[in-house]
């Protein structure tokens, strides 16, 4: 260092430290450093647990064994133990109050969209990203208007694509049970043709929204969620859950796209509201496998590996065993159970450790905006300085 | 009060023509308001918690009424209730929707727990002492092909293990535990003897198939409710619901709710279509959203739980099943009969029951320990159809525990009936 500042005015010296100091505290794409032309990419994914998880079947000590792609990735992850989401608990008011940064209180099923401006409207209009930077992955058919909010100033022109698998799926299923012939849905070939059929004739009808820029492009995301439902329906196991396909379109929509934020809401584990632990617990496990695939597919793309940070949280928790009507199967007794969740962070600017600090769900919508240097507008939640970069 | 289209008891209307209801804040009153109109679908024990909960009300001076409330009112001011989002004796869906969604939401209700922890202790320690021995039997299915000592495991430390003599013949199981004697003798189970003699109500059975209503007596006084029997109600119910959903504009499932209450069950059905308490019962348990319709064993214990809530009965049988296997692609039709909608054969998810019901034995249990009937006078026996063991939650006066031998099933019996003084 003494032979570096020889040669070196103070001014320059402390300038070399601070850009010393900055890249050893942040990865690579973070700190700024890009290569000769090359703007810098971060991107930001959102993964939450929708439908709902309890502390007790995720990170208590009860709850590891389902969860161990999670668990294991936790030791390379900033570990949020206290997150809480203090808002209406309904799916749509959760989820909308993540992406938003203030507590919604809007029509539970998605009759409204979420009453102030999104993360995906600051992002682009902010950084000037295009239609297809931003796109929400999602099942339930309320979340159809989860891409933009209510604010005037911004909404629609600067939205997030929205696209709801299972709903598609859905869609193809019933059509299959409706003809009634031969195998029906026992045949996976049946269902991927009429899934073919929904998607030539029109996504909007399953509650879809994709920005066109003119018919090419509009094909060009056709063929692109095509790929994923093929993959799907011809996978090593019998197709059987939405998750699954979400998972299939968001790596698609990745491959093809690389948007530089996304919301993907896994949604299984809310078959809890069917009274069956069992089915509840298999959900969780295959959100978990599914989470790290995601996070396999974000190491392996070149887009991706080392400028993404994934924030994965439950938009919600579920009623305690002891404190409400039925436990497992609802979300709505207000208990620690259902409020007190905890979110997993991963990937660029991210060091290891945990804090015991109470954060909201509020506070997503203001830290992912900061890690894609986009401003946030008025919103209750702030970004979380365990993860600033 | 002529506004008022339904009937409550001389004793409830008598504390509405004083004005009682409309003392209190709206939030609070109305609700109630609410359960009245249906006041001839409640259970006796539902109706009695009204009477006594008012009638304490009704007895303290106003003014100490009034003070008790004051932090309810306050938060209500908080939450923008006024007369024309809360009508007097008015409780909508839409009012539903208000206190969920307001800000204020938890804050009210944390005073409402509190009024409660308030009210509750003093209704309860009037029910407690005028309490009796119970009763509940919970059987697991014999096909769920687990060993005993992996049965119980949530709630195993509040009981204790009592090994059993099942004899040669599992199928004399059950007989011989509810009826004392071999099924051909025909003999009465304990449900059929308790109905006998006590009030319309008391004695329940809820089960997935028949095993404990196929040695019920025919016209027996027990109420009985299975999910195999309610085959016809469930499936026109989801041909209904799907029908609502597909062709019309339903608003989210409270108004879907709204929609359904029309859904009685028909008398070729079931058997008591013509008991408006049991048939609302059934079509509110059916309808709760939460999978009731679709799997056996959420059913049960649902029904199970919303009838030690509300109906409070002395003597309780509760009787699960093996859930099927939820099949590919079919299981996104919830409204649906998965073996209709997918011609592949269904197959028993043996394990998956296993885990299913070792929290339903929690919840069911625990629902017991939450009312004032059941605490430190009910036997609480949980079993296996054709197991060896069995565990026994219950007073230290209940005459089951280990011995130096198994114990014999008619002996169990024996010692349930002593209990229950019959």
């Amino acid at each position: 260092m003494k032979e570096m500042t020889n040669g070196l005015n103070k001014r320059q010296f402390l300038r070399l430290a601070g850009l010393s100091i900055a890249d050893s505290i942040l990865p690579r794409a973070l700190g700024g450093e890009t290569e000769p032309g090359q703007a810098k990419t971060h991107k930001v994914i959102l993964v939450t647990f929708g439908g709902g998880v309890r502390y007790s079947e995720t990170f208590a000590d009860t709850g590891l064994h389902n969860i161990p792609r999670l668990a294991a990735l936790r030791k390379d992850a900033y570990f949020f133990r206290n997150c809480v989401n203090s808002g209406v608990l309904s799916h749509f008011n959760s989820t909308a109050s993540i992406v938003t940064g203030n507590w919604q209180r809007v029509d539970d099923f998605g009759f409204q969209p979420p009453g102030s401006a999104t993360l995906f409207e600051y992002f682009r209009q902010q950084t000037g990203a295009g239609p297809l930077d931003a796109w929400v992955v999602a099942t339930n058919k309320s979340f159809s208007t989860m891409g933009w909010g209510a604010d005037g100033d911004l909404g629609a022109p600067y939205g997030a694509n929205v696209v709801l698998p299972k709903q598609l799926l859905l869609g193809a299923v019933q059509d299959v049970v409706a003809q009634r012939k031969g195998e029906g849905i026992a045949s996976r070939q049946n269902v991927y043709r009429q899934l073919e059929s929904l998607l030539s004739e029109g996504y909007e009808g399953v509650g879809w929204t994709i920005f066109k820029q003119g018919r090419d492009l509009d094909s060009h995301v056709k063929k692109t969620l095509l790929r994923g439902l093929t993959d799907y329906i011809n996978g090593p196991d019998a197709p059987s859950s939405g998750d699954e396909l979400t998972l299939f379109l968001t790596t698609e929509i990745m491959r093809e796209f690389s948007p530089r934020l996304m919301l993907v809401n896994f949604w299984d584990m809310d078959v809890a509201h069917w009274g069956s632990y069992s089915l509840y617990l298999g959900a969780i496990t295959r959100t978990d496998r599914l989470c790290g695939m995601l996070w396999d597919e974000v190491q392996k793309h070149p887009q991706y590996k080392d400028v993404t940070t994934m924030l994965i949280l439950p938009e919600l928790g579920r009623d305690g065993d002891f404190d409400a009507a039925n436990g497992f199967l609802n979300h709505r007794s207000g208990d620690p159970s259902c409020r007190n969740v905890w979110m997993m962070a991963l990937g660029a600017g991210v060091h290891p450790g945990e804090t015991e600090r109470p954060v909201a769900h509020v506070d997503v919508c203001a830290t992912a905006l900061e890690i894609l240097r986009a401003k946030a507008g008025a919103m209750a939640g702030r970004p979380l300085h365990e993860l600033m970069i | 009060m002529a506004a008022e289209s339904f009937k409550v008891s001389p004793t409830l209307q008598k504390l509405i023509d004083k004005g009682l209801f409309d003392r209190l804040p709206p939030t609070f009153s109305n609700y109630f308001f609410e359960q009245f109109r249906s006041w001839f679908t409640l259970f006796p024990a539902e109706q009695s918690y009204f009477e006594r909960l008012f009638g304490l009300l009704d007895a303290r001076p106003p003014a100490e009424v009034d003070a008790f409330f004051a932090p309810l009112r306050a938060i209500e001011q908080k939450m923008g209730v006024n007369e024309r989002l809360w009508p007097k004796r008015e409780f909508t869906l839409d009012q539903v929707d208000f206190l969920n969604r307001n800000p204020y939401y938890p804050q009210w209700r944390h005073e409402v727990v509190k009024i409660f922890n308030v009210l509750d202790p003093i209704l309860d320690a009037e029910v407690e002492r005028n309490g009796h021995a119970r009763l509940a039997i919970e059987i697991a299915p014999a096909d769920l092909d687990t060993s005993a000592e992996r049965m119980w495991l949530r709630i195993e430390k509040y009981g204790t293990r009592v090994p059993l003599d099942i004899g040669d013949n599992p199928d004399e199981f059950l007989p011989l535990l509810l009826t004392g004697s071999p099924k051909s003798a025909g003999k009465a189970t304990l449900l059929d003897q308790w109905a006998d003699s006590h009030p319309r109500y008391d004695a329940w059975a809820v089960e997935s198939g028949t095993p404990v209503m196929g040695l019920m007596k025919k016209g027996s006084g027990a109420v009985g409710y299975s999910y195999d029997r309610l085959q016809a109600y469930r499936e026109r119910l989801m041909d209904e619901v799907r029908k609502l959903v597909s062709s019309e504009q339903i608003r989210g499932p409270r108004e879907l709710s709204a929609r359904l209450k029309q859904l009685k069950i028909l008398a070729n059905e079931s058997d008591f279509a013509s008991d408006p308490v049991l048939s609302e019962f059934v079509r509110a348990i059916l309808l709760s959203g939460n999978g009731t319709l679709l799997l056996n064993n959420t059913f049960v214990e649902w029904a199970s739980v919303e009838a030690i809530r509300r109906a409070r009965p002395s003597m309780m049988a509760v009787g699960f099943g093996i859930r099927s296997k939820v099949k590919p692609f079919s299981s996104l039709l919830i409204y649906s009969d998965q073996d209709k909608v997918n011609p592949a054969p269904s197959q028993a998810d043996v394990l998956g029951s296993y885990v299913d019901l070792e929290i339903f034995h929690q919840y069911v249990w625990q629902e017991f320990g939450k009312h004032p009937e059941y605490r430190n006078s009910t036997a609480m026996l949980f079993v296996g159809d054709g197991v060896d063991q069995m565990l026994v939650v219950a007073p230290p006066d209940f005459p089951v525990r280990p011995g130096p031998k198994p114990w014999k099933l008619a002996d169990v019996h024996s010692a349930m009936r002593e209990w229950m003084n019959l």
